[in-house]
């Protein structure tokens, strides 16, 4: 990830806004865990944005009319024993609930959809499958010695 | 080609040991490389029933496609084209039609050489793009996750990556470049060589503090200097580092000359 560490001015009343040009936040939308109102979704957010960042994200880098947003920190689990028995801590992350404005609606699409893997007539996976097939067909073992390996006996 | 005969081989393992899966790859290859010949229409037809599919990658921020051409000036305008997006929301899922696909295509990740030809607008249109498609990635894997299912294509989340450091590199070389020119200085934050009490050099950045520094009780509690006493044991510790030194070099060459004693037609290495 870049890591550029920007070291902001000291903001004094009257200085122009901070404006952030590169800015290396990451969200990733979450389909939540415990049933929400249709016009909010949810997002993982990085512990330093806070609401003000959410809603000038969204709104100005995806166009999304953005009305409440209501943030929480979820801790992340720390009974996990790792082979020592020590304790393995989850990291900590931040959750964004946001409430769409202009009557706006969700809900988290089905992304991976049950599709048939049956590859097509003539193609190069169907005979590959084939082939496999029938190798492993041929290299079963003998049934009428009953499951004995075949370096044993005459 | 490996890689897809691996995936069937897996069921049938426990009956089946390592030499035979592989003696049956081999197999399925001689076979592949007679047959080759007949399949080769077979293959130019899949490629372009493929063709059409791929054309909506288009907008691809990973892929540096292929007709497009650094040298030519024309090329260079028309291949960061970025309209306005009004898919709110939805962009942060992938295109309906690769929703449940095994593998979704992905071009290779943007060169530094690539991006040193993009003017600066450019730059920061085409980090917009990286930011989106690298969160639709992070929701698509946290979906995977969820869901317990494979994520497609997970090396495209590492491609975003590369090309999003390589973006940040290429700005800040651009930035260095302009800041030698204007005011003769490398570094952006402004910085001095000094001891802290050990006697050890260090480079400080300098800091914005709200209240000068004589007033700044927290700055004056630090120790920019080194004391008198200090002195002896910085001459021990320089002592110690010439002996560990020393010491190394005399069991290097110890060694070296006894190998060369019990061994005498051994090369001797270079350094």
């Amino acid at each position: 990830m870049p890591v550029t560490r920007l070291l902001y001015p000291l903001y004094q009343l009257g200085n122009p806004q901070l404006r952030i040009f590169r800015p290396n936040w990451f969200l990733t939308l979450m389909r939540p865990g415990k049933e929400q109102p249709p016009d909010t979704v949810q997002f993982r957010i990085p512990m330093e944005m806070t609401k003000y960042d959410i809603k000038n994200y969204l709104e100005k880098i995806y166009n999304v009319p953005v009305g409440a947003v209501r943030t929480r920190i979820q801790f992340g689990s720390n009974k996990k024993r790792d082979y020592r028995s020590q304790k393995v801590k989850k990291p900590d992350y931040k959750v964004a609930y946001v409430q769409l404005a202009q009557s706006q609606t969700f809900n988290f699409p089905d992304i991976f959809p049950e599709k048939d893997q049956t590859p097509e007539e003539g193609s190069m996976e169907e005979t590959q499958e084939k082939f496999m097939k029938d190798e492993q067909q041929r290299q079963k073992l003998d049934p009428r010695r009953g499951g004995v390996t075949e370096w044993f006996g005459l | 080609m490996m890689g897809n005969v691996g995936r069937p081989t897996v069921k049938m393992a426990a009956s089946s040991s390592a030499g035979r899966v592989l003696t049956l790859c081999k197999q399925f290859q001689n076979v592949f490389r007679i047959s080759s010949a007949i399949n080769t229409h077979q293959c130019t037809s899949t490629l372009t029933k493929c063709q059409p599919a791929s054309l909506h990658r288009e907008k691809s921020p990973l892929a540096a496609l292929s007709w497009y051409s650094p040298i030519s000036p024309v090329g260079q305008c028309r291949a960061l084209h970025t309209s306005i997006s009004r898919r709110g929301l939805e962009e942060f899922f992938d295109f309906p039609e690769n929703w449940g696909e095994t593998t979704v295509k992905s071009g290779a990740p943007w060169t530094a050489k690539h991006l040193r030809t993009k003017s600066n607008e450019d730059l920061h249109k085409l980090w917009y793009v990286l930011l989106k498609e690298k969160n639709l990635l992070l929701t698509l894997q946290q979906e995977a996750k969820i869901q317990r299912v494979a994520m497609t294509s997970p090396e495209r989340l590492r491609k975003v990556d590369r090309g999003l450091f390589r973006l940040e590199s290429v700005v800040k070389e651009r930035e260095t470049a302009l800041r030698l020119l204007q005011t003769g200085q490398e570094k952006g934050r402004p910085g001095a060589w000094r001891k802290n009490i050990f006697g050890y050099a260090y480079w400080y950045r300098f800091k914005e503090y709200a209240i000068p520094w004589y007033m700044n009780r927290r700055y004056k509690r630090k120790r920019f200097f080194t004391p008198k006493f200090v002195q002896p044991h910085i001459r021990l510790r320089l002592e110690k580092h010439l002996r560990a030194k020393s010491r190394n070099a005399n069991f290097k060459r110890d060694t070296q000359s006894k190998l060369k004693e019990t061994f005498p037609q051994m090369k001797v290495p270079a350094s």
